[in-house]
């Protein structure tokens, strides 16, 4: 069946894929270990801090049974730090996303070794990553950032570490500053023959956002370069040298 | 090109100029001149598909003896010298519209049929700078992302609005559903975020 939507997540489809990250949370009343199917939740004894998926500490804070502790990145002086790596240190790419989870080595002091290379089950795509609790690094943006910072202002904005619309007003300068530097990366695609867009750190709404523009102009830029890159490959099956640099995707094998 | 690609049939239409390389019979009414023949060198603006047939399709039926084409084409006046030249200085200052309502389509056909380095490297130039242009304005239009600092663009939304107007009025057809996706994108996003709230 042909869907009217274009290819790719909605916003809101996303929004609700960022709903599985986990945060901290600080219970205000008990709650016993409840059977989820990705696991147990653990039994909430306050003032003991929580880690829950975020759906279910909206839920309770809804509820006023407990309070959502915002993630260190977004604290005020972390994101003007971030704002200011994006603006002054980096303006041709994005803020790099935060490290994966380590430990440190018992038997080779002063290393860390990645929780991946110890454990072969550690999953490290986004939603399963602990990048939103209260031992998050600050200063990264993880890959939800801004469905998690924004739901986290709408229904738990009391409980955050500065006055709301300050945390709002650099989100959304942020937003500003990343979607200017999205714009502008397609500029990669236009001289050399193979141009790579660095597109590391970008997060899940900015994709989905400007999903539909990238691959527009990627397709675009393909579509005239059609002839020649059918010359090209015309001149290679005869085996007949040519003086084009050609790179490394000539390798489908005609 | 797709055979019923609704664009690719619009391009085909296009102009281009053509020079007859013999004589035929009755079809002098192409050239002003009813009831004569058609002189060999006689320039005439023939339709792409039409000037492509004629131009590809060799007379070896016999009557030539190197089997040597009908017609022998040029680039459309849309692709002329003085284009080229105007998109090497400025690409975003050129109206593509003007030239030709699918100009990249018309270009890349020409490409297809003969050599022509230059025109491929100008031309995606042009289209990459020009699409920056256009996600900008995507944002701007739909009045989405001025609150807060703009550092990125160039001003109030006001200073943008009559130098906007005048390029995204000359964009060709491909530019335009570029543009509509961008604005798409942008817009979604605005309302995703005023409603996150409800949710």
């Amino acid at each position: 069946m042909a869907l009217p939507m274009p290819p790719g997540l909605t916003h809101a489809e996303v929004a609700f894929l960022a709903e599985m990250e986990m945060v901290t949370i600080v219970p205000r009343q008990r709650l016993e270990s409840i059977d989820l199917l990705s696991g147990q939740t653990p039994p909430l004894r306050p003032p003991h801090r929580a880690q829950l998926p975020l759906w279910l500490a909206l839920l309770l804070k809804k509820q006023r049974r407990a309070n959502i502790v915002p993630p260190p990145w977004l604290h005020p002086a972390s994101l003007s730090e971030i704002i200011h790596r994006e603006t002054k240190e980096n303006p041709q790419t994005f803020s790099p996303p935060p490290p994966p989870p380590a430990h440190a080595n018992p038997h080779d002091p002063g290393h860390a070794r990645r929780l991946a290379d110890a454990d072969a089950d550690t999953i490290l795509s986004p939603p399963f990553q602990p990048s939103c609790t209260a031992s998050a690094p600050a200063g990264y943006l993880p890959y939800h950032w801004l469905e998690v910072a924004e739901a986290l202002l709408a229904h738990a904005g009391d409980d955050m570490a500065a006055p709301a619309g300050e945390v709002r007003s650099l989100l959304r300068d942020l937003v500003e500053v990343r979607a200017a530097k999205m714009r502008s990366s397609t500029s990669v695609l236009g001289g050399a023959e193979n141009g790579l867009m660095e597109l590391t750190g970008v997060g899940a709404i900015e994709l989905a956002e400007s999903r539909g523009f990238v691959l527009g102009v990627v397709d675009g830029v393909r579509k005239i370069g059609a002839s020649a890159e059918a010359a090209r490959r015309e001149d290679e099956e005869q085996g007949s040298g040519i003086h084009d640099d050609g790179g490394s995707d000539d390798d489908m094998g005609i | 090109m797709s055979y019923y690609d609704i664009d690719s049939i619009l391009t085909d239409a296009e102009k281009i100029p053509c020079t007859f390389q013999l004589d035929v019979p009755d079809l002098g009414y192409l050239d002003n001149t009813p009831t004569q023949t058609l002189k060999t060198g006689s320039r005439v603006a023939l339709p792409l598909w039409l000037a492509e047939m004629l131009a590809i399709a060799s007379s070896s039926g016999g009557l030539d003896e190197q089997g040597k084409s009908f017609v022998t084409f040029d680039l459309p006046p849309a692709l002329g010298n003085d284009v080229v030249q105007a998109l090497k200085a400025d690409p975003r200052a050129v109206p593509l519209r003007d030239q030709s309502a699918h100009f990249y389509g018309l270009a890349t056909h020409m490409m297809d049929l003969s050599e022509e380095q230059e025109l491929a490297t100008v031309l995606r130039k042009t289209y990459v700078t020009r699409a920056t242009e256009i996600a900008l304005h995507a944002r701007k239009v739909g009045g989405v992302g001025h609150h807060g600092k703009s550092s990125a663009d160039e001003g109030s939304n006001l200073g943008v609005g009559g130098a906007g107007e005048e390029f995204l009025r000359g964009l060709d057809e491909r530019e335009r559903r570029l543009f509509r996706k961008a604005h798409d994108g942008a817009k979604a996003g605005k309302e995703w975020m005023e409603n996150v709230k409800k949710h």
